[in-house]
């Protein structure tokens, strides 16, 4: 079992307590509590019943109980509950990739579960779905704090491997994921860009909100190879480039800008944040630098 | 091309190590597994072309770096054709500029001594076995040495005793000669040397065509020498000059006044507030003035003196100048002082009353001062003959004879006429109403071969006050006998009224081939020719005065006689100026020149009696040079051709007398003005030459011809500019483009 303490330092954490993750768009009907319902302490549904300590609000007494049971037990509601959030980790052969520092994919899973953990502090729900080529895993969202436990779990046990088809896998997805929400991608997005962006549009189609938090590791980024290497692909075992890095450094740099700036567009067009994460950034940092520019924009 | 270091030319090979890295680096790659396959990927076939150019080009340059630096240390030299002629003797023709403008600095330490220097460093490093010439260029360029010598010591021996002062440079005829010397020599390399100051004048635009041939000349050389131009001295056009002297009298008699007029002039920039100017005769100073001359202005200071005793007297007028160059700063002259001018009149026509002979109004106008009893002297004196008194005995020390209105001459007395002549004497002749014409047109012309310049055609006019009457035109006179009508002050000619004259045939004898030249002709001018010379003309166009050479001497033929038979021109002013002038024209020509330019001889007409004997010549420098005289035509000549240097010769006869004659230059050469280095190098252009400034740069230039240019400086430019390119392009092509 993943223990919370090893994926999340205690100072991440007291980094990203004091920020909350607030939806752009207010999920319809459960849109009290925390976020923007005036009902402050009240809830709709019913959560559990606990004993009665020195203490509580008279008033939250479950009288009916006590004329039962002769006993005190205050009625706790289940409150705020108005974000489904699933995240899509990619684990495709090409999250493996680690250049001196942690791999692409260590790092998409810390983010995944800085991000459980913060959003189930905050009584939202979170599912969790891993894929390649294929969906390897689906967990409904739920609020429960105990379902971070299930979600970790999840996370640690996937081994990356297999080959990146992120835009049928969306539009499998798709249908399974019933009510809107919000969907937190965790991947390099390598591949088709139009392919992707199609996939997107169909998640956004139906009305899901999306955040896009694309993986870097700085030697994509800064390609730093000076000696002739040969680069073997991750993905496909067969695909072997021997070149001068030097030599293909700029093709390889307009190649990257390319890529960038098409996606980049396509998520501004559909309204979807992308956010470039690299692996040596602190990825609490990153994350906490978000979600306040998150706060800022709603 | 020939390497110092050849054996550093193995190092060429280095340019296989780029190559070899290359391939070495291709085989020893390293493996990283790597996601982003997709950025890998070259799409566009311009990319992949570009990237293989670029890689090409990289190749290339890395290689290029080794070669080109091996190359550099094997230090290769670019020698060219000289190489291959192998031999460093040479065959050199030195022009050195030694004209008076090279005078300007000290004494000891001036722009000659800098060029002679020069030329001397120059002549002593040729290599052994060299031949060698060197030609002065001032005055009439001429050889230093008879020959062109293989004994360069001797010939740098001899350029180290040189002097300056040699007149102005004749550039063109210095090129010619050099050029011709040049030809004439042995070795296979040849060079050409020209070592002067480049002053403006020496290289005047006119020259421009002459030069451009003799460039022509230079490259039709079977073997093109090296021409190198050596520009020696700075320039300095701070300088006043005595640029002539003018006489107020062509011969002049003791105890007469004489006037002498010295044009000086300020060639520079600076103004001489109180230029001293002094007079000095036989270098005794006898008069002094004061002049103000502003920057390149002119002036003229006039001396007067009068000389107590006869012979050759020497003047000189002396500028007492700061300035660059002193050797212009003053003039001589020699002035011949005559006792009397004995004039031997032959008179044709004798009258027994006063004023009524043909010649008496002839012998109050050569005489003047004696007549009018005054205290001032005559230097013509005169005797009066009758044709039959006439003998060769006669002529005896005569220096010039009138022939008035003479109606013919015996045999013999013609024979002792035309000896008189022949042997430099001066012969007026006058018609007039006695005149014999069919003996005057057949035996005192003689076809052309006698006396008497032109036949006489006709009597034209006639007395009568209704006739056809003449004058004389006045018009601008080039003559040296009318020069003086040219003032109106002096007398006009044009006053007297002629009413009868001789058409004179000047056109007879135009077909005559002209007299062969005897040693005097040289100083003579155009009338020395068989050719009548027309010295003036009437308003009817007839000639008045005829003047033609005969033997050593000249005749003068005038229309009209000189009575007042046919005119009223001996009443006139005119008369007197005239007479005067035409007698000392003849007499002046019975006497060689006493101051002559640069280059022409000196001609001393001496007494018969030293004919076969020496005589001693001093030249400027005080070298004494004996002289042959030769006689003839009932006089002895002396004659010297090397006037090269300006300045004073003393002839001394054996009895002690002294004659002086006086070389002088060109003026023009005061003009210390310099051509720029860009004229200069305009004028080097055609002739390919290279133009230094010292020996030392000259021997540099030479090294390089000889042996070769050293060719590092470029390869190191190029292997430079190698190494940017490839640091430019390894940035290029790691270069992301945004």
């Amino acid at each position: 079992m993943a223990d919370v303490a090893q994926m999340l330092t205690p100072a991440d954490l007291r980094k990203i307590a004091n920020l909350q993750v607030l939806a752009r768009l207010v999920v319809e009907g459960f849109c009290s509590g925390l976020h923007t319902s005036p009902h402050k302490g009240f809830s709709v549904e019913f959560r559990e019943h606990r004993q009665y300590v020195q203490g509580d609000e008279i008033r939250r007494l479950d009288w009916k109980v006590f004329g039962k049971t002769d006993r005190l037990y205050i009625r706790e509601y289940e409150e705020e509950t108005n974000l489904r959030a699933t995240l899509l980790v990619d684990v495709s052969g090409s999250m493996n990739y680690a250049g001196s520092g942690v791999s692409k994919y260590t790092y998409a899973i810390h983010l995944a579960a800085c991000l459980a953990y913060l959003m189930l502090r905050q009584q939202d729900s979170v599912g969790l779905v891993t894929f390649d080529q294929k969906l390897r895993q689906h967990i409904p969202p739920r609020s429960r704090p105990s379902h971070l436990q299930v979600l970790l779990d999840a996370l640690q046990g996937t081994q990356p491997g297999g080959e990146t088809e992120i835009a049928s896998v969306f539009h499998q997805l798709v249908p399974k994921i019933h009510r809107r929400g919000l969907l937190i991608i965790f991947s390099d997005c390598f591949g088709d860009v139009s392919e992707l962006l199609t996939a997107l549009a169909h998640f956004r189609h139906a009305h899901h909100e999306i955040i896009i938090f694309q993986i870097w590791d700085p030697d994509e980024l800064e390609f730093p190879f000076q000696q002739w290497t040969r680069f073997d692909s991750l993905e496909h075992e067969t695909q072997q480039r021997l070149i001068d890095p030097v030599q293909l450094r700029s093709i390889y740099m307009e190649n990257l800008a390319r890529f960038r700036k098409e996606l980049k567009d396509g998520c501004h067009r559909h309204r979807i944040d992308l956010v470039p994460m690299l692996t040596n950034q602190p990825y609490a940092e990153a994350l906490a630098y978000y979600l306040a520019r998150r706060t800022k924009t709603v | 091309m020939t390497f110092l270091n050849a054996i550093l030319l193995f190092g060429l090979a280095a340019a296989a190590i780029p190559l070899i890295i290359h391939l070495l680096h291709r085989s020893r790659f390293r493996v990283v597994k790597w996601a982003a396959m997709q950025f890998l990927e070259i799409h566009q076939r311009t990319q992949r072309r570009r990237i293989r150019i670029e890689q090409l080009l990289l190749l290339l340059i890395r290689c290029l770096i080794p070669a080109v630096l091996a190359l550099l240390m094997a230090r290769p030299v670019l020698t060219g054709l000289r190489a291959l002629l192998g031999a460093a003797k040479t065959s050199t023709v030195v022009l050195l500029d030694n004209s008076y403008s090279m005078d300007i600095g000290t004494k000891n330490r001036n722009t000659f001594t800098e060029a002679r220097d020069a030329a001397g460093q120059l002549i002593r490093h040729l290599g052994r076995g060299s031949e060698v010439s060197v030609v002065l260029m001032g005055g009439v360029p001429a050889p230093l040495l008879d020959e062109p010598t293989f004994n360069t010591d001797r010939a740098a021996r001899e350029l180290a005793a040189l002097q300056t002062g040699y007149g102005s440079a004749n550039v063109p005829a210095a090129l010619d000669l050099g050029l011709g010397i040049l030809g004439k020599m042995h070795e296979v390399q040849r060079e050409l040397i020209l070592v002067s100051d480049f002053q403006k004048i020496s290289w005047r635009e006119r020259d421009d065509v002459e030069r451009a041939r003799l460039a022509g000349l230079l490259k039709k050389l079977p073997i093109n020498p090296t021409v190198t131009f050596m520009h020696v001295g700075r320039e300095d056009r701070n300088n006043v000059s005595v640029q002539s002297l003018d006489f107020s009298r062509m011969l002049l008699g003791v105890g007469q006044k004489f006037q002498v007029r010295a044009n000086l002039k300020n060639h520079g920039d600076a103004a001489y507030g109180d230029l001293r100017v002094y007079f000095r005769v036989d270098g005794t100073e006898r008069a002094a003035a004061q002049l103000a001359l502003g920057p390149n202005e002119a002036g003229q200071v006039l001396f007067t003196h009068t000389f107590e005793t006869a012979g050759s007297h020497v003047i000189e007028v002396n500028a007492d100048a700061p300035d660059a160059l002193k050797s212009d700063n003053s003039l001589l002259a020699s002035v011949p002082v005559l006792e009397k001018l004995p004039v031997l009149i032959i008179n044709g026509k004798p009258g027994r009353e006063p004023l009524e002979g043909e010649t008496d109004f002839l012998e109050i106008a050569l005489r003047p001062f004696q007549n009018a009893k005054g205290n001032l002297t005559d230097l013509i004196t005169t005797r009066v003959i009758e044709p039959h008194q006439m003998d060769a005995s006669v002529f005896k020390d005569v220096r010039v004879a009138v022939l008035a209105n003479v109606a013919q001459l015996q045999e013999h007395q013609l024979k002792a006429l035309e000896a008189f002549v022949k042997a430099g004497g001066g012969l007026l002749i006058f018609p007039g109403s006695r005149v014999d014409t069919a003996w005057w047109n057949r035996a005192f012309a003689a076809e052309g071969r006698g006396l008497l310049p032109c036949p006489l055609a006709a009597l034209e006019g006639g007395l009568e006050d209704n006739a056809a009457h003449s004058t004389v035109l006045m018009q601008h006179f080039e003559h040296p006998a009318l020069q003086i009508f040219n003032d109106p002050r002096n007398g006009d000619l044009s006053t007297a009224n002629i009413r009868l004259w001789y058409k004179l045939n000047t056109a007879a004898f135009q077909a005559l081939e002209k007299q062969t030249g005897s040693i005097s002709n040289a100083w003579k001018n155009s009338a020395s020719n068989a050719v009548p010379f027309v010295l003036a003309r009437l308003s009817t166009g007839d000639p008045f005065l005829v003047e033609r050479g005969y033997g050593e001497g000249s005749v003068v033929l005038c229309g009209v006689p000189c009575s007042a038979e046919w005119s009223n021109l001996p009443m006139r002013p005119c008369y007197l100026p005239l007479l005067q002038q035409l007698v000392t024209y003849l007499a002046a020509k019975f006497d060689p020149p006493r101051n002559v330019e640069i280059g022409r001889p000196l001609v001393a007409v001496l007494p018969a009696a030293l004919g076969g004997k020496q005589v001693e010549l001093s030249d400027p420098a005080g070298r004494k040079v004996k002289l042959d005289v030769t006689a003839g035509g009932g006089r002895a000549l002396a004659h010297f051709a090397d006037t090269r240097r300006p300045g004073l010769y003393i002839l001394a006869l054996p009895d002690q007398t002294l004659l002086h004659f006086v070389v002088n230059a060109a003026r023009a050469e005061s003009d210390l003005a310099q051509l720029s280095s860009d004229e200069i190098a305009g004028v080097a252009k055609p002739f390919d030459a290279t133009v230094v400034r010292s020996w030392d740069e000259y021997r540099q230039l030479e090294q390089r011809r000889r042996y070769g240019r050293d060719f590092w400086r470029p390869l190191l430019w190029t292997l430079l500019g190698l190494i940017f390119a490839e640091l430019w392009l390894q940035q290029r092509i790691g270069r992301i483009k945004r």
